[in-house]
């Protein structure tokens, strides 16, 4: 016996489009091993992709699924999980769609705490529009869109994530699937918003131009700027500096999902509670 | 768990109808058990192949650095894997200094 | 349906105390001046009925959620203005390329750009044709009077579960912060008017939810339900799944224009006021107009026809698609047409097309104020 992917795959749309090589797919598997885990039914789960390489993600799993404009994905996601607050709503993006043109849904998605899984896939570029520079792309290298080198600074997904209140934030790469597939089933059972970040070797447009021109070259690279939080947590700050901490970074199971909320705001309006005010929460601010 | 049937006596298997020849696994093996080929039909010229079953030490290493569903490896439940020996890693060795392609006239050191 | 329930409010009120009669169970938006109101009035409304509704951070994030909710199985609103339908517009075309229904209510104010966030405009009228990019057959309505602000916006959530794609609701903003009486059906009636989306309920193999006939609409079941298909702003299969192939292309895009244009029937409305007696002779005066400048007409053509003069009025209440046909057979009857908006000729223009006639007089005003049954009266006898 192996494990049967299968069951959780359109079939009839393999081979996937991705690059050989690319860690889209590694990506895939895990979350497909976590799904099964817990076993979650194919009818419970809606996956909402954006666009990018990551977009086609939503069209090989058999679920519900939704592939939106780009950035859109929380947006969208948002809803769906409103107005079906039982069922299981994973959003997947890469770097550009989750924090440049999608930025704004990312930090409200967090900030509400809506129990959304978003695994955000980051190559540290845009891929599928080949090689234009990302909010996560390291300065210096080479993108289409800056060949002299690249001088936007880059933002920290997971520490962005955690600013802006999502309760479940965690770390690792496609050199780690069976760490992979644990957080992301850690976050699936998580109950308010979970950001899992990804990270994914693209050999094809990052990689080539920036001296690492096979998979494994970059899957090296990945490794190299990554380490586990515990070692993290014992670096100095100059240490620090050029490595990405992995593993459950942040976790809070305390605070109030959003549907929860808004549960107790129908409550209000149909007389069984009174008013919320102030009193019903611990923050003030 | 989703299952599937795994063929019998078979520690690893592959599909070369969604293998890429990526290289990824044949990478990851630590036991010289993968190689590339060439082979002209597939859009890179190249295909997995299982060169060396018998030194399969049932890792899941390559099960799970695939991205594309092309390669499997039997339950430790169902099938008796071997254990990693200094001529498997050389053969690996081998193979992963060649451009993961064993080459033609390698001969085992037994 | 009747018109036997006394209901004393305003405009966007109306629309959304419909939208509820109407089943909707989901509004997302965002504020903007002048349809906050209707934000604010439903989010007591739904939440009441086990409904939800939410305020996003934006306005795309507005109208994604309203899809996302639509996609799922729900009847879904949002409310906004001019600015907020230009920020909506590339998510207006996935939810017309996806097939998603669900109901836009654009309170319009002047513009373009911030332009006069409290004053009156219908400066929108082009824009609600095609809000996004790419080929797009928009079905628009248009409410003329309070009571249409109810009806409009319980046909638009009918009209967008039938042919499966977003209707627009257009009140000016004089209609939608109107308050005075409106007679309305019974919420009974209206919930019994109801006519839901179709779906399919064979086995899930045989399911194919965007294969159909070429002027048919897409037969998308409410997700989590057993039929599990795909959703995607690109050119699609039957089953939803992206393609660039050349015929599927050509009769998706071709589907997607005749499903509205083979119907029209099924969408049109128009008002013919006092309009019976005119035959053609020589003197009679066709005004068309629509929105809250209609009641201005109609008061003109009281007076106009105290003065003598035989007017009537041809007003559009789905403007998209135009009533091409109406328009063609009464300016051949009429020789003087004046079209009456508060935008720059953006509906003439459209009268023209139909018409075949260059010889539209018009009347237009852009500076946020309404146009006053006088000037109709002054414009007349001006240009006629």
């Amino acid at each position: 016996m192996a494990f049967n992917y299968d069951k959780y795959l359109r079939v009839e749309k393999m081979p996937t489009l991705w690059c050989w090589g690319c860690g889209d797919g590694v990506i895939l598997k895990s979350f497909i091993r976590a799904v099964d885990k817990l076993g979650i039914k194919k009818d419970d789960m809606c996956v909402v992709s954006g666009i990018g390489c990551s977009g086609r993600f939503s069209s090989y799993v058999d679920f519900n699924t939704v592939h939106t404009t780009h950035g859109r994905t929380i947006a969208y996601a948002t809803g769906i999980k409103l107005a079906n607050p039982d069922k299981h709503v994973v959003c997947v993006a890469g770097d550009g769609d989750s924090l440049a043109i999608g930025g704004n849904h990312t930090i409200h998605g967090c900030r509400r705490n809506i129990d959304i899984t978003f695994i955000i896939i980051n190559n540290f570029i845009y891929g599928l529009t080949n090689s234009q520079t990302s909010p996560t792309t390291p300065q210096g290298m080479w993108t289409v869109s800056q060949k002299a080198g690249n001088i936007d600074p880059t933002f920290d997904t997971c520490k962005l994530a955690i600013a802006s209140g999502a309760s479940f934030v965690a770390r690792e790469s496609v050199n780690s699937p069976k760490r992979l597939e644990k957080v992301i089933t850690q976050a699936l059972e998580h109950k308010g918003f979970a950001l899992v970040e990804a990270l994914s070797n693209c050999h094809i447009n990052l990689g080539r131009k920036n001296k690492m021109n096979s998979a494994m070259e970059n899957l090296d690279w990945i490794d190299s700027i990554t380490v586990s939080k515990k070692k993290y947590d014992a670096m100095s700050e100059e240490e620090q500096l050029n490595l990405l901490p992995t593993g459950i970074l942040h976790q809070d199971t305390e605070v109030a999902e959003y549907c929860d909320m808004y549960a107790e705001i129908q409550k209000v309006h149909q007389g069984e509670r009174k008013k919320i005010t102030q009193d019903d929460f611990e923050k003030k601010i | 768990m989703a299952v599937m049937t795994a063929p019998e006596n078979t520690p690893v298997w592959v599909d070369t109808v969604r293998c890429k020849a990526c290289d990824i696994c044949v990478d990851a093996c630590p036991a010289g058990v993968l190689s590339m080929q060439q082979e002209p039909t597939s859009t890179l010229g190249a295909m997995i192949s299982v060169i060396a079953p018998d030194s399969c030490i049932g890792c899941n290493e390559c099960e799970l650095s695939c991205p594309d569903f092309a390669i499997y490896v039997a339950d430790k439940k169902e099938f008796k894997f071997a254990k990693l020996t200094a001529d498997s890693k050389a053969r690996q060795e081998v193979i992963a200094n060649n451009g993961f392609r064993l080459p033609t006239d390698y001969k085992e050191a037994n | 349906m009747s018109a036997t329930r006394e209901v004393i409010s305003t405009g966007n009120e109306l629309a959304a105390i419909a939208a509820v009669d109407a089943g909707c169970t989901f509004f997302g938006g965002y504020p903007l001046t002048p349809s906050s109101e209707v934000m604010h009035v439903i989010s007591d409304l739904l939440p009441k009925v086990g409904g939800t509704a939410i305020q996003m951070e934006d306005e795309i994030a507005g109208i994604c959620c309203v899809i996302g909710a639509a996609m799922s199985g729900a009847r879904a609103l949002t409310a906004t203005s001019g600015p907020g339908v230009s920020l909506k517009a590339e998510n207006l075309g996935l939810a017309q390329m996806a097939e998603v229904p669900l109901v836009l209510v654009n309170v319009m104010r002047g513009g373009p750009s911030t332009g006069l966030p409290t004053r009156v405009s219908q400066g929108d009228i082009k824009q609600a044709s095609n809000p996004s990019h790419g080929d797009y057959r928009s079905i628009t309505l248009c409410a003329g009077n309070l009571a249409e602000c109810y009806t409009e916006t319980v046909r638009a959530f009918n009209l967008a579960d039938r042919f499966m794609q977003p209707v627009i609701v257009l009140l000016d903003e004089t209609i939608g912060h109107m308050h005075g009486k409106a007679m309305l059906p019974t919420a009974e009636e209206v919930k019994a008017g109801i006519v839901p989306r179709k779906t399919f309920d064979g086995p899930a193999e045989e399911y194919r939810p965007y294969e159909c006939g070429p002027t048919e609409a897409a037969t998308l079941n409410p997700m989590f339900e057993g039929y599990r298909y795909h959703y995607t702003g690109l050119h699609h299969d039957a089953m939803g799944f992206p393609t660039e192939e050349i015929e599927t292309c050509r009769k998706l895009i071709q589907r997607l224009e005749d499903k509205v244009m083979a119907h029209q029937d099924e969408i049109e409305l128009n008002e013919e006021f006092m309009m019976d007696d005119l035959t053609g002779e020589e003197g009679e005066v066709l005004i068309i107009a629509y929105g809250s400048v209609s009641l201005a007409a109609k008061e003109a053509i009281r007076h106009l026809r105290a003065d003598g003069i035989k007017a009537g009025l041809f007003r559009p209440i789905t403007i998209w698609p135009s009533p091409a046909a109406k328009i063609k057979e009464h300016t051949d009857k009429i020789k003087n047409v004046l079209c009456v908006e508060l935008n720059i000729r953006q509906y003439t223009e459209e009268i023209e097309r139909a018409s075949s006639r260059l010889d539209i007089e018009g009347l237009y005003k852009v500076n946020g104020r309404a146009i006053s049954p006088y000037e109709i009266v002054e414009k007349v006898k001006e240009v006629f």
